[in-house]
């Protein structure tokens, strides 16, 4: 049932104008997924920074707070440009995102990481002063920090296998994956 | 002083190595010279990292993934350093430390980027061989190597508030550009 509405509002984003001249257009589309991409190095970058310093391998003679706090404001700039960009690229090719295997494994785990995110800054905010100048920062924060490190990777390699149309309902995957997937009986459109 | 004549000996060099190199690329020398070098390219889709690239697409699609996460960090890396050096990032930190500290992430990124770089373009080097912006993706990686190494590093190992305020801005500008420079062509790899 889930699968239908979503298809269904997949099909309606599809047919709207603005849609098809962002997928048709080759330089938009492709500035839009540039910058999607590259911001990685902003968001990202910042982020692996933070976590790298949490764990005692990046900058460990600063203190975790003056790294955090110094590196959240680009760090969240960089996250408001791809999520801007990325809803852009979805509303480009709704139907085949929406039934893309990877896109939504990466949806959840992008609700995963948020929900680490906000974990960490609250464990953080509650405790920094007591380990602040610590190479390493306490064991509940080292494990959010590397949880935060594997979710983005792995969102980082479905966001990649997007483009790969291994899964894709098109090709009639097997049950399990169509499921996954979410392949509606009998559609017309991919 | 001595120290710093030599680094800017060095950043005189350089530079004109990359300009030298700038300039060749823009001649008919570099058509005959890059024509040479496609049996090289062949050769590179025969070796074990091109088989593998062009048998399981699984493969090569993780090995972009770790790509692009080691250009995140290199990105994160040049961006904390630079930004500290014209103070706008970390600026209650002191500049020596960040900078420093971060060169290390970013050599660390750098050896991840060219290693599965090099996997990546063994499975598709007939590919790129014809691509002219991958011609100069190569050519601005060169620089931005040779920047870093030869020209940034150098300089920035004086005493950093000797080094006047213009010439931090004009490092950072650079080091910023040349990145972007890097990361932007290999992303318009894939779309051509």
């Amino acid at each position: 049932m889930l699968n239908e509405v979503i298809y269904e509002f997949a099909l309606w984003l599809d047919a709207m104008p603005s849609s098809t001249a962002i997928h048709e257009s080759f330089y938009l589309y492709n500035w839009i997924e540039a910058t999607h991409v590259l911001t990685l190095m902003l968001c990202l970058g910042m982020l692996f920074i933070i976590d790298l310093r949490m764990l005692g391998y990046a900058l460990p003679e600063v203190p975790a707070s003056k790294i955090a706090n110094g590196l959240t404001t680009p760090m969240l700039i960089g996250f408001v440009i791809m999520f801007i960009t990325g809803i852009l690229l979805f509303y480009a090719i709704p139907v085949r995102s929406s039934q893309s295997l990877w896109f939504r494994i990466k949806v959840v785990l992008l609700v995963a990481a948020a929900i680490n995110a906000y974990l960490f800054h609250r464990r953080m905010t509650a405790s920094v002063n007591s380990w602040d100048n610590d190479a390493k920062a306490p064991l509940n924060i080292r494990v959010g920090a590397i949880l935060s490190i594997v979710f983005w990777i792995v969102i980082a390699i479905c966001g990649r296998f997007i483009a790969y149309d291994w899964f894709d309902c098109k090709h009639n995957p097997e049950p399990f994956f169509s499921a996954l997937a979410g392949c509606v009986d009998g559609q017309t459109q991919f | 002083m001595s120290t710093s004549i030599v680094a800017y000996r060095r950043t005189l060099l350089t530079s004109l190595v990359i300009a030298v190199a700038l300039a060749f690329s823009f001649t008919t020398l570099r058509l005959s010279a890059w024509e040479g070098l496609l049996p090289f390219f062949g050769w590179m889709e025969t070796t074990l990292f091109g088989v593998i690239g062009k048998t399981w697409g699984a493969a090569f699609a993780v090995i972009e993934a770790i790509h692009l996460l080691a250009m995140a960090l290199l990105g994160g890396a040049v961006l904390v350093s630079e930004g500290r050096l014209v103070g706008l990032l970390l600026t209650e930190v002191p500049a020596r430390t960040v900078i420093d500290k971060s060169h290390r992430l970013f050599v660390i990124a750098l050896i991840v980027v060219l290693f599965t770089g090099v996997f990546m373009a063994c499975g598709v080097a007939m590919k790129i061989y014809y691509l002219e912006v991958f011609f100069y993706k190569m050519l601005v990686l060169s620089a931005g190597i040779l920047f870093a190494f030869f020209i940034r590093r150098p300089l920035l190992r004086q005493d950093l508030d000797s080094i006047s305020p213009t010439v931090k801005r004009c490092i950072a500008v650079s080091s910023l550009l040349i990145w972007f420079t890097v990361a932007a062509a290999g992303r318009w790899i894939g779309f051509a």
